[in-house]
C-alpha cells in the first residue's frame, strides 16, 4: 500500500527546473489523459455484472504501467470536489483496457457514484499494480476460495492460466449469498466446460450451501499438495484459513473489510507506521501524535493544536477521531493532523 | 493614535468565546464540498491564463514594434498580477493546508512549491508554525519588523531604525528576497552565533530555488525572445516588483494598524484556546474593500478570520466574517477593520514614528484579574 501514495509530490521544485504541474494544466485542456507522469484512465463503458455489481471498462493512458493478474490497483474518483480512492481487482482484456468490477455498497460513497453517477468520458485517476497475490511458482495444484467480490483478483488469475492452457489442476470455489449476485458465472463456467484441469463450483449460501468451515470433508477437492488462493471478508478468509490450517501446502489470502468506527476512547489500537514498518500499541483516548511520542518517535510537528498542518500525514487505512469536534473520520488515504486526531481503529500512517 | 476599548474577559468569558469561535470552524468544516474545489481550480486557471497571457504581451513587441510599449504595460500588468494570484490566493492558501481534503495532489499543502524566490519548505515553517501560532508574541514571531524595522515601541530602539523609513521602502521593493531569507537567521551568523559552513548548509535548498527563479524570468524568458531580451527581461523585474510592493503591503495591514497589539512571551504560557483566539483578534487587521480585494490579497483582508482559522479555505472567509464580527460584537471586542488606504496609513505611521524613541503605552488586559 505504501508503495502507493496518490498524494506524493509532482516534483521538488528546489531540485527540477520544469513543473509537471504546468504541463498538466496546459495538455488537459486538449485531452484530459495527456499528463506528464500522472497514470490516467478513461471510462469507456460501465455494464451490469451481477445483482449489485457493476464491471467498468477503462482505458488507461501511458503513463499506467500495467498490473500482474491477481494485483489490485488504486482507482481515484472526483465526487463533490474530493478525491476518494479505492482498490480494486482489474482484468486487462485484449485490448489493454481495464475491466473494474465494483460492488455496490449501499452506503458507500463510492461503490454507488461509480454504479450510477459517473458519467462515460470522465477520468479517473489510475495507481500502478500492487500486492503479491499471484500463481504459486512451484507446479502443485491450486484451491481458489472466493467469496463475494472476492472473485475479482480469482477472474484475472484464471485469465491468464487459461491463456496459457491449464498446465496444473485447478479448483475455483465461489461463495455467494444470492445466486444472482454471482458475478461472471456464464464465463467461469464456460471455461470449465474449456479446459477439463479446472474447475468450477458455486456455493450459494441462501439456497443451503454450507459456509467455509462448514463444507463436508468428502466435498473439498484434493488437498493434499494443494496451494490455496482465498479472497473475500476478513471473516470468511480467517474461517478458510482455520479450516485447511496443516492439510494445504500454502495459504495465501487477502482479505477486505473496512474495520466499523468504534464509539469512545477506552483502549489502545495497533498503528502500522508503513514507511518505517514499526507498529506500535497507541492509547484511543491521547492524539496520535502524543502516543508517537510517548513511544519516543518525534514526528514532524509544530502549534499542537490543529492549525498549522505541519503534523499532516496520510490515514492509508483505518478511523481517526478528531479531539476537538468528536467526530470519526474513515476515508482511506486522506491526510490528517496527527496533534488533533486520536486513533479510533487500527491503522496504517504513511510514517 | 485610536485606543480602542477591548473588554478583558473573564475566565468563563474566554472559555464561551473560544466555544463558538470552534462551532464555527466545524460548521465550515462539515460543509466543504464541489464548491470549494470548483473555486480553487478556477483560481488556478486564472494563475495560468494571467502568466501566459502576460509573457505572451510581452513577446508581442518583438514581432509588431508599434505595440511594444502598450503590450509591454499590459503584459507586465498580467504577469504581475498572475504572480500576485499565484502567491497569495493559490501558493499561500494552498500551503496551509486549505485545500488539502480534496486529496488533489497537485493542490497539497506540505507539498505545494510557489512561484517565488522562498521555498515552500522554509515557509511551512517560519509563517504556517510560528507566525500563525505565536502571533505579535515578541521574541517568538519573527514577523515583527522582520528583524529589520521597529514597528512597534515595545521593541527596543536603536539608533539603527532612524535610517528605518527608506530602508522600509527598499524591503518592500525586494520583499521575496527578505521571505526567502527569513528562515536562515543571518542575524545568528552576524553574531557569531552559527558558523560560515552552517549558514550555507542550510540556504542550499534556498539557493537552489533562487537560482531557478532567476533563470526563468531573468535568462529563460527573455532569451526566447531573441533581439527583444531587453523589454522582456524589465517586464520580468517589474513584475515581480508590483508584487513584491504589493504583498508588502497587504502582509503589514494585517498585523502593524495602529489597534493591533503585541504580545510578552509569557502570555503563551499554557495558553488556552479562548485565549488563543482572542490574542490572534487582538493582533490582527481586516482590509475592508469587497471581492475584488478579497481575491487579490489572497483572502488576507480577512487576516482576522484568516488567524482564526488559518487551515479553512480562503474563499469562505467573507461568510465567515458575518459570524465572527458578531461574535466579537458581543463579547466586547474590537473588529480592526478599514479601507487599504486607511490601514496603510497607520502602518506607514508606525514605520516612520517608531523609527524615534518611543514608550510603549500599558499593556492592555486580554484576561480580567482575578
Amino acid at each position: 500500500m505504501n508503495s502507493q501514495t496518490s498524494l506524493a509530490p509532482a516534483f521538488d521544485a528546489t531540485h527540477r527546473w520544469f513543473d509537471p504541474a504546468f504541463f498538466d494544466f496546459w495538455a488537459t485542456r486538449i485531452n484530459p489523459l495527456w499528463t506528464w507522469n500522472r497514470p490516467r484512465a478513461r471510462l469507456l463503458a460501465r455494464r451490469q455484472a451481477a445483482a449489485g455489481a457493476t464491471t467498468l471498462v477503462l482505458r488507461p493512458n501511458r503513463h499506467w504501467r500495467g498490473v500482474q493478474p491477481g494485483q489490485h490497483v488504486e482507482l481515484g474518483v472526483e465526487i463533490q470536489g474530493r478525491w476518494l480512492r479505492r482498490h480494486y481487482s482489474p482484468t486487462v482484456n485484449a485490448a489493454g483496457e481495464l475491466e473494474i468490477t465494483v460492488k455496490t455498497v449501499d452506503a458507500g460513497r463510492v461503490s454507488p457514484y461509480l454504479a450510477q453517477a459517473a458519467r462515460i468520458g470522465e477520468v479517473f485517476e489510475l495507481g500502478h499494480g500492487f500486492g503479491d497475490f499471484a500463481w504459486p511458482t512451484a507446479p502443485t495444484p491450486v484451491l481458489l476460495l472466493a467469496a463475494g467480490s472476492g472473485i475479482t483478483p480469482m477472474r484475472a488469475l484464471l485469465q491468464a492460466e487459461a491463456a496459457r492452457g491449464f498446465d496444473r489442476d485447478v479448483s475455483l470455489m465461489y461463495w455467494v449469498r444470492q445466486r444472482e449476485q454471482a458475478c461472471f458465472e456464464a464465463e467461469l463456467g464456460a471455461m470449465a466446460q474449456a479446459h477439463p484441469r479446472f474447475s468450477f463450483r458455486l456455493l450459494v449460501t441462501g439456497e443451503g450451501a454450507p459456509r467455509v468451515d462448514a463444507v463436508a470433508p468428502t466435498q473439498w477437492p484434493a488437498l493434499a499438495h494443494a496451494a490455496v488462493l482465498a479472497c473475500g471478508p476478513g471473516g470468511f478468509v480467517q474461517a478458510a484459513s482455520q479450516r485447511l490450517a496443516g492439510e494445504v501446502t500454502s495459504f495465501q489470502a487477502e482479505a477486505f473489510s473496512a474495520p466499523a468506527p468504534v464509539e469512545g476512547e477506552e483502549g489502545e489500537v495497533d498503528v502500522l507506521l508503513s514507511r518505517s514498518g514499526r507498529t506500535l500499541r497507541l492509547p484511543r483516548n491521547r492524539s496520535l501524535l502524543e502516543g508517537l511520542e510517548a513511544h519516543g518517535l518525534k514526528p514532524l510537528h509544530g502549534c499542537r493544536m490543529g492549525i498549522c498542518n505541519t503534523c499532516v500525514c496520510l490515514r492509508e487505512s483505518g478511523a481517526t477521531r478528531h479531539l476537538l469536534s468528536g467526530q470519526q473520520h474513515d476515508e482511506p488515504a486522506a491526510p490528517v493532523r496527527l496533534c488533533v486526531q486520536a486513533p479510533s481503529t487500527d491503522l496504517i500512517l504513511e510514517l | 493614535m485610536s485606543r480602542t476599548a477591548n473588554r478583558a474577559l473573564s475566565p468563563n468569558e474566554l472559555q464561551a468565546f473560544g466555544e463558538e469561535l470552534d462551532a464555527v470552524r466545524r460548521q465550515v468544516t462539515a460543509d466543504l464540498g464541489a464548491t470549494d474545489a470548483r473555486y480553487i481550480r478556477r483560481v488556478v486557471a486564472a494563475v495560468r491564463w494571467t502568466g501566459v497571457a502576460g509573457r505572451a504581451l510581452l513577446f508581442l513587441g518583438a514581432f509588431v514594434p508599434t505595440l511594444l510599449w502598450p503590450a509591454w504595460i499590459a503584459g507586465t500588468l498580467l504577469l504581475g498580477l498572475s504572480k500576485i494570484l499565484e502567491n497569495m490566493e493559490l501558493g499561500h492558501n494552498v500551503m496551509h493546508g486549505q485545500y488539502d481534503w480534496m486529496g488533489d495532489a497537485q493542490l497539497q499543502g506540505r507539498t505545494y512549491e510557489w512561484d517565488i524566490v522562498a521555498t515552500g519548505d522554509n515557509w511551512r515553517r517560519t509563517h504556517n508554525f510560528r507566525h500563525h501560532t505565536y502571533t505579535n508574541v515578541r521574541g517568538m514571531d519573527d514577523d515583527i519588523g522582520y528583524g529589520l524595522l521597529r514597528i512597534f515601541p515595545e521593541q527596543r530602539w536603536r539608533a539603527f531604525y532612524l535610517l528605518q523609513p527608506p530602508i522600509a521602502v527598499v524591503f518592500a521593493l525586494m520583499f521575496q528576497w527578505g521571505v526567502a531569507i527569513q528562515d536562515l537567521r543571518i542575524g545568528r551568523w552576524l553574531h557569531g552565533k552559527m558558523t560560515t559552513r552552517q549558514l550555507l548548509r542550510v540556504a542550499q535548498p534556498v539557493g537552489r530555488k533562487m537560482g531557478r527563479q532567476l533563470f526563468k524570468d531573468y535568462v529563460f524568458f527573455p532569451l526566447l525572445a531573441g533581439p527583444f531580451f531587453l523589454p522582456v527581461l524589465l517586464g520580468n523585474l517589474v513584475a515581480n516588483g508590483l508584487r513584491n510592493v504589493w504583498t508588502f503591503v497587504v502582509i503589514f495591514c494585517g498585523h502593524f494598524t495602529a489597534d493591533a497589539e503585541v504580545f510578552p512571551k509569557e502570555c503563551v504560557r499554557d495558553e488556552s484556546r479562548g485565549h488563543w483566539y482572542l490574542r490572534q483578534l487582538r493582533g490582527s487587521s481586516n482590509i475592508g474593500g469587497g471581492p475584488v480585494i478579497d481575491v487579490l490579497t489572497g483572502n488576507l483582508s480577512h487576516q482576522i478570520e484568516h488567524h482564526f482559522y488559518p487551515d479553512l479555505p480562503a474563499n469562505r472567509y467573507s461568510a465567515i466574517a458575518v459570524q465572527v464580527r458578531d461574535i466579537c460584537a458581543r463579547y466586547g471586542q474590537h473588529y480592526n477593520t478599514g479601507s487599504l488606504p486607511k490601514q496603510f496609513g497607520q502602518v506607514a505611521w508606525r514605520i516612520v514614528r517608531h523609527a524615534f524613541p518611543s514608550r510603549a503605552p500599558a499593556p492592555r488586559p486580554l484576561v480580567q484579574m482575578a
